[in-house]
């Protein structure tokens, strides 16, 4: 296996350049700490169609509008501070809009010092002005914050982000149990966008009559994880073209881990994502781990294929795969070729080999198919060219490239297929690929 | 005309499939792969043997047209049921290509098997006879296989998808009982609303053994419960999938396709609008198919008093979520996603309702336990979503079925 390894890293050095990998990728972007200032101001959201829509985003301090919000990575039991400036400019000679936020599954503290204006949900920052908000995280988990000033457009607009709340027990655990331990985690904050309502924002001002109708019967033809349509979820974070959507989505891993996936319904609608590989077991919900009673661990957790996504709640699940009981040896057989030559070494007995996570039972068991030739084939950009995990195979000139280890890659996406398209392009959209390669393969 | 059409692409067809026969080393033209079964029918007839535990299928893919509620033909892309067809004789290309022109059905064929079941699945790309001007690769999703490799999972961008007038075998051994679903999932937005969706199930290895859960003894069970609490007298399996007509009908009109404004009306169970899904019948065959079959499957549920029914309820819509519900019996949801609603320490996560939501690509194992003296009574399985209760302009009609108590 080292040799393949060895193979695919000179290719990959190439690669790596072009695909999601980064030294900024490790975990969830975000910013830490227990004071946070955040100023809500105009920018674009760029689509992969090649248009660009009207954003109002928080952005962390002086820097730039983020779609979504900077994702706010806190401590159980800190008491967090967050300052709210309202920049907000519009067209013409019309007002910006009061903004806030909301923070659904924080119990908020009332401060003396909240320099804001009343408004029906929650204290505003009026234009030019800024209000304070305090709370207490209490409970380790994954939350949103959005606006709670005309919500309805205001979200629509840009103004939802997420928040990390970690366990007392450590980085690499979701809740304050060692059954939500985990190996990486990644962020799906899903949503989406009509454009018709940002184009008379941007037209017309906050004031536009003619957003009225389309508030009220929206029908988005963009979608969004983390800020980003596809492909650009699979692009590096922090992309110059990308000024105001600095959040990817490329979940990676090696077999055998566990990842920890947060699935925020960070829009108006649901979203069935279904996650191709295997199942995942849903641990908690709106922060909350899901439990018959406490210090019982997610006893009364469960797998699913498709995580139903909600606006407005989170899902907490953790995801592994190792291609046990497939019946053949994913990391191939020597009749396939000298460099397959490996061994199965399960030295604690479960079934696993002790380094690779190899599932011993299915060593050197032969694929049972014949593949057709490759003039009978279409190949997708993450085609290794090989059936076999860690291996590239020959392909024809311009076919693959995108799978520069070898891995095995499965599209993580809304089953709305609807969805997966840019304004009327297919394909895009909320979707994004997991790419699992194999043990020694690095991941960003 | 259809029948003009037809000529002509099967000239191309078997062009391009004798281009591939003279270009390939491994395999050109339609090759099917199954244990045991030397001419190709993925079936085990002679003096064939069928190895233990091999199941084998030859599906196809290509086109055809069905019938909405309302009387309304519309073009679709779909699987057929190609299997028992020898493929692999000298033949064998040119009669699978015929049996597969213009035979798209909705839903896909019903795909049912048994845990621990070896599954050779042959999917041969027919091609699309209405639309020549696209040469679309075609691929089975087994959606909801765990631990899948990417090689069978069928997605185009992280695997291979076969090309017209050729064949894949995918393998899939059967691990995990449940209720899945399949579809192509090339072009998906397109390949899926136009109406390549089938229903998948995997029936339980407990299937067989005796157990007594409240007072009634069951030997098929959804899961491998362990105490009874999944078993059930029937099954039925239920799909739920849209169609909108403007979409298909651009579609055979070789229009640009409108993904942006796509808006499902009509809605369906099984490929059928209610008062159809209640014909026990294959609805009759349009003439543009040439007369073949393209709705075969009846969604009219019949049980006894005193049975336990369970409903294998998949959604393959691609717009919209849906929720479906029962009136006069309540559902006892036991299952979702092809696992047993049961926590990791074995407490049951069972629930009783009157409906269910789910998106695209969930599933749900649902049992209906008929009370004993409910003889002659109908329940009804229906969308709460009351604007889906119709075929286009037609009202009341859509997702709903009847559960008839005999």
């Amino acid at each position: 296996m080292t040799t393949r390894f060895n193979l695919t890293m000179q290719l990959s050095a190439v690669l790596a350049l072009l695909f999601w990998v980064s030294p900024l990728q490790a975990g969830i972007d975000g910013i830490t700490g227990t004071n946070f200032t955040l100023s809500v101001k105009t920018g674009r959201v760029f689509t992969p169609d090649g248009g660009s829509l009207l954003l109002w985003g928080y952005a962390d301090g002086t820097g730039p509008a983020q779609y979504p919000g900077p994702t706010l990575i806190v401590n159980e039991g800190d008491t967090i501070t967050i300052t709210l400036n309202n920049a907000l400019t519009v067209a013409g000679t019309a007002s910006a809009p009061n903004v806030s936020m909301l923070f659904p599954g924080q119990r908020a503290e009332t401060s003396t010092t909240d320099p804001g204006v009343p408004g029906i949900l929650t204290s505003e920052a009026a234009p030019g002005g800024s209000v304070t908000y305090t709370f207490i995280a209490a409970h380790p988990g994954t939350y949103l914050y959005y606006s709670g000033t005309d919500p309805a457009l205001q979200v629509e607009m840009g103004l939802m982000g997420a928040i990390i709340v970690r366990p007392s027990n450590g980085a690499n655990f979701a809740y304050n149990h060692p059954d939500t331990a985990f190996d990486r985690e990644y962020l799906f904050l899903l949503s989406e966008m009509d454009p018709r309502i940002h184009e008379a924002i941007e037209l017309d001002g906050p004031q536009s009559t003619a957003v009225g109708p389309y508030l009220a019967n929206p029908f988005p033809v963009v979608w969004f994880i983390n800020g980003r349509n596809a492909p650009d979820t699979l692009d590096i974070p922090n992309l110059p073209v990308l000024p105001n959507q600095p959040y990817n989505s490329a979940p990676m891993m090696h077999p055998g881990e566990r990842v920890l996936m947060r699935v925020l319904g960070g829009g108006r609608d649901l979203h069935p994502f279904h996650h191709h590989g295997s199942h995942a077991r849903i641990i908690a919900r709106d922060g909350r781990l899901l439990a018959s009673s406490p210090g019982a661990g997610p006893d009364l957790s469960h797998e699913v294929f498709t995580i139903k996504s909600v606006p407005g709640e989170t899902v907490d699940a953790i995801f592994e795969w190792t291609g046990k009981g497939l019946n053949w040896d994913i990391y191939g057989t020597p009749a396939d070729g000298p460099q397959f030559v490996h061994t199965c070494v399960d030295g604690n007995g479960d079934d696993f080999d002790d380094t690779t996570h190899e599932y011993c039972p299915d060593h050197y068991k032969p694929i049972p198919v014949v593949l057709p030739d490759n003039l009978d084939l279409a190949f997708g950009g993450f085609y290794s060219g090989s059936s076999f995990m860690g291996t590239l195979g020959s392909l024809p000139p311009g076919e693959g490239g995108l799978n520069p280890h070898g891995g095995y890659a499965y599209m993580w996406h809304s089953h709305t297929e609807k969805e997966l398209t840019n304004f009327d392009i297919f394909p895009g959209g909320l979707m994004t690929m997991l790419i699992i390669v194999s043990q020694g393969a690095p991941i960003p | 005309m259809a029948t003009g059409y037809h000529r002509i692409i099967m000239k191309i067809v078997l062009t391009g499939s004798l281009f591939f026969l003279g270009s390939s080393a491994v395999q050109a033209g339609v090759l099917v792969q199954c244990p045991g079964d030397a001419d190709g029918s993925a079936t085990w007839t002679g003096a064939e043997v069928q190895p233990v535990h091999a199941k084998c299928m030859h599906l196809g893919a290509g086109d055809g047209f069905i019938t909405m509620a309302d009387g309304k033909l519309q073009y679709m892309f779909g699987f057929s049921n190609l299997t028992g067809i020898p493929a692999n004789t000298p033949t064998g290309t040119a009669e699978i290509l015929d049996a597969g022109t213009l035979a798209a059905s909705f839903p896909a064929p019903l795909i049912a098997l048994d845990e621990g079941d070896e599954f050779y699945l042959t999917l041969t790309n027919i091609g699309m006879s209405m639309r020549p001007d696209l040469f679309d690769p075609h691929t089975v999703h087994f959606h909801g296989f765990p631990q899948a490799a990417s090689i069978f999972d069928g997605l185009p961008d992280s695997s291979i998808s076969i090309n017209m007038g050729s064949s894949l075998t995918y393998y899939f051994k059967l691990n995990n009982p449940g209720t899945y679903m399949y579809h192509c999932h090339v072009e998906a937005a397109e390949h899926m609303q136009m109406g390549m969706l089938g229903s998948f199930y995997v029936r339980a290895a407990q299937n067989g053994t005796i157990f007594n859960y409240k007072g009634k003894d069951f030997s098929l069970f959804a899961y491998n419960d362990g105490d009874g609490s999944t078993g059930y007298d029937r099954e039925y399996p239920i799909q739920i999938g849209s169609f909108d007509s403007a979409f298909h009908d651009a579609s055979l009109a070789v229009q640009p396709l409108p993904f942006a404004t796509m808006f499902d009306n009509y809605s369906m169970l099984n490929g059928r609008g209610y008062p159809d899904t209640v014909n026990p019948n294959p609805l009759p065959p349009p003439a543009e198919n040439g007369g073949k079959l393209s709705q075969v499957e009846s969604t009219l549920i019949t049980a006894s008093p005193g049975e336990s029914v369970l409903l294998r309820i998949s959604n393959l819509n691609v717009t919209k979520m849906n929720t479906l519900a029962t009136l006069g019996i309540p559902m006892r949801v036991i299952g979702k996603d092809a696992r047993q609603l049961r926590g990791p320490d074995g407490k049951d996560l069972y629930y009783n309702t009157n409906s269910i939501t789910l998106g695209g690509g969930e599933s749900y194992d649902v049992i209906l336990d008929i009370p004993a003296g409910d003889a002659g009574k109908t329940y009804f399985l229906y969308t709460t979503q009351l604007h889906y209760l119709s075929n286009d302009a037609e009202q009341f009609g859509g997702m709903m079925t009847e559960i008839r108590i005999n």
